[in-house]
């Protein structure tokens, strides 16, 4: 391959507002369930609960969806080269439509109300519709040279599939279809945090993890096959769900568990080969999401064998709250400094050193109170006290906040380093 | 006479500072040889921004190679 292929496909790079205004939103989103939680701290005590159901699509959709699709919007034109058409539009577009479609999902499933429910599926159905157009655009216009882009390809058919489980659930609520809702419950939840979210953290992983924390690469024959194998397994493990067919079920419930362990325990082996003395703070996010994942997948995979309700829970937190969303944190304290001195050096300005732009005390400030927000979290399902959960709840809005501040002080230090 | 700058292992964004500073002392008509791990995308876009000629190519031990020429 060489460059003159590639400079095929290069249009203007995305503005900086284009990832940033994403990732200033969705801290919002996360202390808007904190304050959820602490208005209603029951909900922690069963996962059908309406109020456990807008909580979790705050947290999976407001924070989550929020900050991969900002970071999309970057990724693709700095790791594989594929810029999405018209940016500044469909980033505003997807935007408003994450922000809105995520308020009017949260307060639907909360109060059941019908009407917020079709308003969500109808503005989170066009924005899914639009982001994913526009990425499966780009992506289609660049060679697929390296794993990351593939993969990244994956995750978008995962996001597509989960968010279609997703409004066929929203319309059975709303509209009383004759759909099976647990079984459609499983099928969303299996493709939204391995389908997608998983295979987008592990194609970011790819080159995120070798290139922030000076680790050697991912061994080649796990970033060629994983994200492959983990789609068919899903695959295969959904139509074992549809057949209602639990002995097949169960043993591909548990290869897929294998799969992302294997992800998860590997990226924490390249961890403790890194070139740097001292773990920073994104090594440091990874490892207690790492660890998370594998915790909670053990969760899940005891979910299948007991009636025990508090495993399910405990396997939301662990993965949602432990697993995802550190990971995402820990990219994020990489990747917006990065792409503020990245923007500023192409503008030819002189870029302040990355430090400088996220300064290190703020940071492990924050990763401390996330990793507290975490244990209060599980002690509160736990317990089963409204108390704790209330507690859980002021932790969980005082970890977004500084998180919010963190975001918002990289645009200050941006939009000084341009006013000089 | 070619320079060789070599970013591999390094945090970003030294290797992108490394090259910006290569390609300030490069003399018109000069080469540059950068080794890298991963494609710089960005990169790209300030060499063909700039007027620089440059060819990659991903080497059979992974090893992205550019070869930049000043204008």
């Amino acid at each position: 391959m060489t460059t003159a292929d590639l400079s095929l496909s290069y249009e203007a790079a995305p503005a900086f507002s284009a990832p940033l205004r994403f990732f200033i939103t969705a801290p919002l989103f996360g202390l808007i369930a904190g304050l959820v939680l602490i208005g209603a701290p029951e909900l922690l005590e069963s996962r059908w609960s309406a109020g456990a159901l807008a909580i979790t699509h705050l947290i999976a959709v407001g924070f989550m969806l929020n900050v991969m699709f900002g970071a999309l919007f970057q990724i693709l034109p700095v790791v594989a080269g594929a810029v999405m058409p018209n940016t500044p539009t469909i980033s505003g577009l997807v935007h408003l439509g994450l922000a809105t479609g995520t308020a009017s999902l949260a307060w639907g499933l909360g109060t059941g109300s019908p009407p917020f429910l079709v308003t969500a599926v109808v503005v989170l159905g066009t924005t899914f519709a639009i982001f994913l157009g526009a990425a499966a655009y780009g992506l289609l216009r660049t060679p697929v040279a390296q794993a990351t882009p593939r993969d990244l390809r994956l995750a978008l058919a995962g996001f597509g599939i989960a968010g279609t489980l997703g409004i066929l659930l929203a319309l059975t609520l709303a509209r009383g279809f004759a759909l099976p809702l647990p079984l459609l419950v499983k099928l969303h939840v299996g493709w939204a945090w391995l389908g997608a979210s998983g295979v987008l953290l592990a194609a970011a992983s790819w080159i995120v993890v070798p290139m922030f924390q000076i680790t050697p690469n991912y061994p080649e024959k796990l970033t060629r096959y994983w994200a492959v194998a983990t789609c068919a397994g899903l695959a295969l493990w959904s139509v074992a769900v549809l057949m209602e067919l639990p002995l097949v079920e169960l043993p591909l419930a548990a290869a897929l568990a294998a799969l992302s362990a294997t992800y998860a325990i590997t990226t924490v082996r390249l961890q403790t080969k890194s070139r740097r003395s001292v773990p920073d703070n994104t090594t440091r996010a990874f490892q207690l999401s790492m660890s998370c994942l594998v915790a909670g997948l053990a969760c899940v995979l005891l979910a299948h064998q007991l009636d025990y309700e508090l495993l399910p829970i405990l396997a939301g937190v662990l993965i949602l709250h432990g697993g995802f969303v550190s990971a995402i944190i820990g990219m994020l304290y990489k990747i917006v400094p990065f792409l503020a001195w990245l923007h500023l050096s192409q503008e030819g300005l002189k870029a302040p050193n990355m430090k400088k732009l996220q300064p290190d005390a703020p940071v492990r400030r924050h990763l401390a109170a996330h990793a507290i927000a975490l244990a209060a979290l599980l002690v509160a399902a736990i317990s089963g006290s409204d108390l704790l959960g209330r507690l859980a709840g002021v932790t969980v809005v005082v970890e977004f906040a500084l998180l919010l501040a963190n975001m918002v002080k990289v645009l200050g230090a941006y939009r000084t380093a341009r006013a000089a | 006479m070619t320079q060789i700058v070599d970013g591999r292992g390094l945090e970003p964004p030294q290797p992108f500072e490394l090259v910006m500073e290569a390609l300030a002392d490069l003399p018109a008509g000069g080469n540059l040889t950068v080794l890298l791990d991963r494609m710089p995308y960005p990169l790209f876009r300030i060499l063909d921004r700039d007027g620089y000629r440059h060819n990659s190519r991903i080497r059979d031990d992974g090893v992205v190679e550019i070869e930049i020429a000043a204008p």
